[in-house]
């Protein structure tokens, strides 16, 4: 290659063109357009649904209902990534309001509507529980009245259920001695922290085209994953999964929100039943309620010595997954040893848990836990500095892991840069002790600093194939799924890189699982690096069979051959030699054929949550500057400084567009969002009522800083990394801007100025009171 | 759209609710066959197949359909067909010259990768094509303004601006503007 690395999209082109496709690009001769009824109540019997006047609308190929989907012998009607607990049709009972119950598929959207408009439903209320103390007081009423059914799922996934109960599952984690470690302690702090549900809101929705023939079921699908998918509509077919296939164009967005099953099982029992291809695109406010992130209460009871270091910290969790499981088994995990932080302490306890609700499903949302459990620890590390009279900066870094300690899950952390990032940060926000807040009028500024530690998820399994042309091309073929990250520039990158082809040459394909091999999934920050490990493996099998066929067709021994300049030669003589082409057509083997998985090993153990919970540590942190009017409570980011470490960057402006990316993915999680409920009723399902940032909300200095460590070459996962670090640095820096410590997001006008009023009067109380230290 | 002095002409409804019209699309007149409750995005995209105009929240808050009508940034989504009819439509797909030369604006895009996902960028190229017809030298505040309407949930408003602002430097130095 030579000269500049590529920095960029390699489809740049297609996507300023608006010529990328999507899946809502599909289309299919005699494709139905198909529509869904959703539920309107919380938690009911369905004592009545009549669909027969739906059926008689003209242009009606198909309606379908839970029932109908149980006499249909061919079809099981659950699924989910853990547990099979949701129907695809509500089966007897609604639990969510938006939960699916009737599906139509008519010749356009205007006669699916017609159809809908006409089934009659009745509902026998029951009593719901929508938040975290109504799902376990006693008594509460169950979301679901049998325990949940495990399928074959993850190799991680740690099951701890508890029958008769709202709890669907539950992580422990036990290292050293937690009575000790906080008996020891010469200070205890006990703080809870709240993160709200909330929506991913990829701008495009979930949209699946699915084409059935009797034993073949094809999807088109907007999936992060396509072989679980592909898994769960075999199960659903009762089909072997070679008869299941998953195609999966380029994504709008999914932050999670695509990762699990949600709506493909629908449509493609449609399919089957319409007996033609069917499209179902959600709207907008269908997205709402199709899969959420969990709201997240967790308290820390921290132990600390007087010196500033942290010894103990017993953390208990919840996490409200609501109807149905989804992935919540797996988050709560991440949730739970993530409040821990990239600390340095001795002795962790962790009990954390996925409770259902009658609110819809939570799932994974970019950043998996780590978002919740970040809010919570690195609020309250500001809170413990002020009380110990530490400066934040200092007493953080007397606490970050460094290389070889040990995480909460007692395996040690290598390759470990926090101390370095932090300063990176610190120093360009210009951190100072002394000068944290300044004061013009009513407008008080201030800063704040926040670090924290991400796994990625492991064990973990992802292959590649790859194939090399007769005249030197390749093609990449791969199950990992190109979303915006730019998977499959990063993966043509690192396999022209590894056989040292022109990037030009290398064409990477879309998933479609009848073609391209096993990829996990693609979340976790795993794409260019367990991803493009496999293909890197691939190459290496390619180069492998070209040293063999060139050393046959140079008559020289495989010893005396190799690779270079885009050449098989001796290395006697490097200025002959064969392209990569001609050993294809000399050896006459048509094209050459490598393959590569790439395993990492690790699990935790369930009982004390003890072992390897991450092939590598995802490392970031964050400085950010903001203004606060006093008058109306008003916040606004200023500047923001965030740091990540990729190890080996890839690309460089995709590094830098994953860290900025999240500060405009985190800001409006700091400052507006949250899902509102009432009675289970979402109430603000609008992109005006849900406010996520727009260029307006973007601090006008915004730095990204990328710590790099070329010589040790490991490539680190960055899509979610510098996001979890957002929302406490934003917070902290609301607290030394006015002394007033928000704990539930979002940080509103309203909690900012009540806040203040609370500081006010407790200053008149008791005039001396050292924790409402004046604003300069 | 349409003041209510110049009301649209009754139109007869075939048998499947639909009546003929004609748009203008891309400099090119186009016969296309509508409900009357169908908005401009949905015929954009279903009779005309211009997938560059994307749904995103179908009612007028994220910017994802905007397309230009008359010059002026509108979203699609809130436009019923009807009512566009006599109108300069410009979509993404008008944006590219007849050799397939891009804009100025989008190579600003290609150079600055001012998008990860590009749900929303034809969106943001449209709107940026009025800004600078709105306003001759707009400064970052002044487009960071005008775009506000533009959601990009990847975040990538960085290099959107950078590119914004790029492309009006170009303009000005002479790059054609189409």
């Amino acid at each position: 290659m030579g000269g500049t690395p590529f920095s960029g999209l390699i489809d740049a082109r297609e996507r300023v063109t608006g010529k990328i496709p999507y899946t809502i690009d599909i289309e299919l001769p005699n494709m139905a357009t198909a529509k869904l009824l959703r539920s309107t109540m919380p938690h009911a019997r369905i004592r009545r649904l009549d669909v027969s006047r739906a059926r008689l609308v003209r242009g009606v190929f198909a309606v379908l209902t839970g029932a109908d989907l149980l006499e249909r012998k061919e079809v099981f009607p659950y699924f989910g990534p853990v547990f099979r607990d949701r129907p695809i049709l509500a089966i007897g009972k609604v639990r969510y309001v938006g939960e699916p119950v009737v599906a139509v598929a008519a010749v356009d959207a205007d006669a699916a509507q017609e159809a809908l408009d006409q089934v009659e439903v009745d509902y026998e209320e029951l009593p719901a529980v929508f938040g975290i103390d109504d799902a376990l007081a006693p008594g509460a009423p169950l979301v679901h009245d049998e325990p949940p059914k495990a399928g074959h799922t993850f190799a991680d996934i740690i099951l701890h259920g508890h029958p008769g109960t709202n709890i669907c599952n539950q992580f422990k984690l036990r290292k050293g001695d937690i009575e000790r470690g906080l008996a020891e302690a010469d200070e205890i702090f006990e703080d809870t922290f709240y993160s709200p549900p909330l929506q991913q809101v990829p701008l495009e929705t979930h949209c699946c085209v699915a084409d059935v023939e009797p034993g073949h079921v094809t999807v088109w699908a907007t999936s992060q994953i396509p072989h679980m998918l592909r898994g769960n509509l075999a199960e659903v077919f009762k089909l072997p999964t070679s008869r299941v296939r998953v195609i999966v164009p380029t994504l709008g967005g999914a932050y999670g929100a695509k990762c699990y099953p949600a709506i493909e099982p629908i449509a493609a029992v449609l399919a089957l039943v319409a007996r033609r291809p069917v499209k179902l695109h959600l709207t907008r406010d269908e997205e709402f309620v199709t899969v959420t992130k969990h709201g997240g209460r967790i308290t820390l009871t921290t132990g600390v010595m007087k010196d500033g270091r942290i010894v103990a910290r017993k953390s208990l969790c919840h996490f409200n997954t609501g109807a149905y499981a989804d992935i919540g088994p797996r988050l709560i995990k991440n949730g739970g040893y993530g409040t821990a932080g990239p600390h340095n302490i001795p002795h962790v306890w962790v009990d954390s848990y996925a409770i259902y609700t009658n609110i819809p499903p939570a799932g994974a949302f970019r950043g998996y836990g780590i978002n919740q459990a970040a809010w919570a620890y690195e609020s309250q590390m500001d809170v413990i500095a002020e009380r110990l009279g530490l400066d934040p900066y200092e007493f953080r870094m007397k606490n970050l892991l460094t290389e070889g300690q040990t995480f909460a899950t007692g395996e040690p952390v290598e390759d470990c840069h926090f101390r370095e990032l932090l300063t990176m940060v610190a120093k360009g926000i210009g951190w100072d002790a002394k000068t944290r807040r300044t004061r013009k009028g009513s407008i008080v500024r201030g800063k704040g600093l926040s670090c924290t530690i991400k796994s990625t998820v492991t064990p973990s399994t992802s292959s590649a194939t790859v194939k090399l042309n007769d005249e030197g091309s390749l093609n990449v073929l791969t199950s990992s799924v190109e979303m915006g990250q730019g998977q499959k520039t990063a993966h043509a990158i690192l396999a022209a890189e590894r056989l040292g082809i022109p990037l030009e040459k290398v064409v990477v394909t879309s998933p479609d699982t009848d073609a391209t091999p096993y990829d996990q999934q693609s979340s976790s920050s795993r794409t260019t690096y367990a991803g493009g490990a496999a293909v890197q493996l691939a190459v290496d099998d390619v180069r492998a069979q070209l040293i063999r066929l060139g050393a046959g067709l140079l008559a020289a021994s495989e010893d005396a051959v190799e690779i270079a300049e885009g050449r098989v030669r001796t290395k006697a003589a490097p200025h002959r030699g064969l392209e990569f082409g001609e050993v294809v057509r000399k050896s006459r083997s048509g094209d050459l054929v490598g393959r590569g998985t790439f395993q990492t090993k690790g699990g935790l153990d369930p009982e004390t949550g003890q072992g390897v919970a991450s092939a590598h540590w995802n490392q970031a942190a964050a400085a950010a500057e903001v203004e606060v009017d006093l008058e109306t409570g008003k916040v606004r980011l200023l500047r923001y400084h965030g740091a990540s470490y990729p190890g080996r960057v890839v690309n460089r402006v995709l590094t830098e567009l994953q860290l900025e990316g999240n500060v405009g993915f985190g800001v409006s999680q700091a400052l507006f969002e949250e899902m509102v409920f009432d009675n289970g009723q979402l109430q603000n399902a609008t992109l005006a009522d849900y406010m996520v940032t727009s260029t307006l909300d973007m601090p006008r200095e915004l730095v990204a800083h990328i710590l790099e460590n070329p010589e040790r070459g490991d490539i680190h996962g960055i899509g979610e990394t510098s996001l979890p670090p957002v929302m406490a640095a934003i917070g902290n820096a609301v607290y030394h801007a006015t002394g007033v410590r928000v704990k539930d997001l979002p940080i509103t006008p309203e909690k900012v100025l009540r806040g203040l009023r609370d500081r006010e009067a407790a200053d008149r109380a008791e005039p001396k009171t050292p924790a409402a230290e004046p604003v300069r | 759209m349409t003041p209510a002095s110049e009301a649209v002409p009754m139109r007869r409804l075939d048998a499947d609710g639909k009546f003929e019209l004609t748009l203008r699309v891309n400099g090119g007149e186009h016969r296309v066959r509508a409900r009357p409750h169908h908005t401009l995005l949905e015929v954009l995209r279903s009779e005309l197949k211009l997938f560059g105009v994307r749904e995103a929240c179908a009612v007028g808050q994220c910017g994802a359909c905007t397309v230009l009508a008359d010059g002026k940034p509108v979203s699609s989504c809130l436009v019923l067909a009807p009512m566009a009819e006599g109108k300069d439509i410009l979509t993404v797909e008008g944006l590219e010259g007849p050799d397939g030369e891009l804009d100025p604006l989008q190579q600003a895009f290609v150079d600055h990768t001012a998008f990860q996902c590009s749900y929303c960028t034809p969106g943001f190229l449209l709107t940026t094509k009025a800004l600078f017809a709105e306003i001759a030298d707009p400064s970052e505040e002044e487009a960071r303004e005008y775009l506000a309407g533009n959601l990009c949930r990847c975040g990538s408003y960085v290099k959107i601006l950078d590119a914004v602002m790029d492309a009006k430097k170009r303009v000005r130095n002479g790059a054609a503007p189409r």
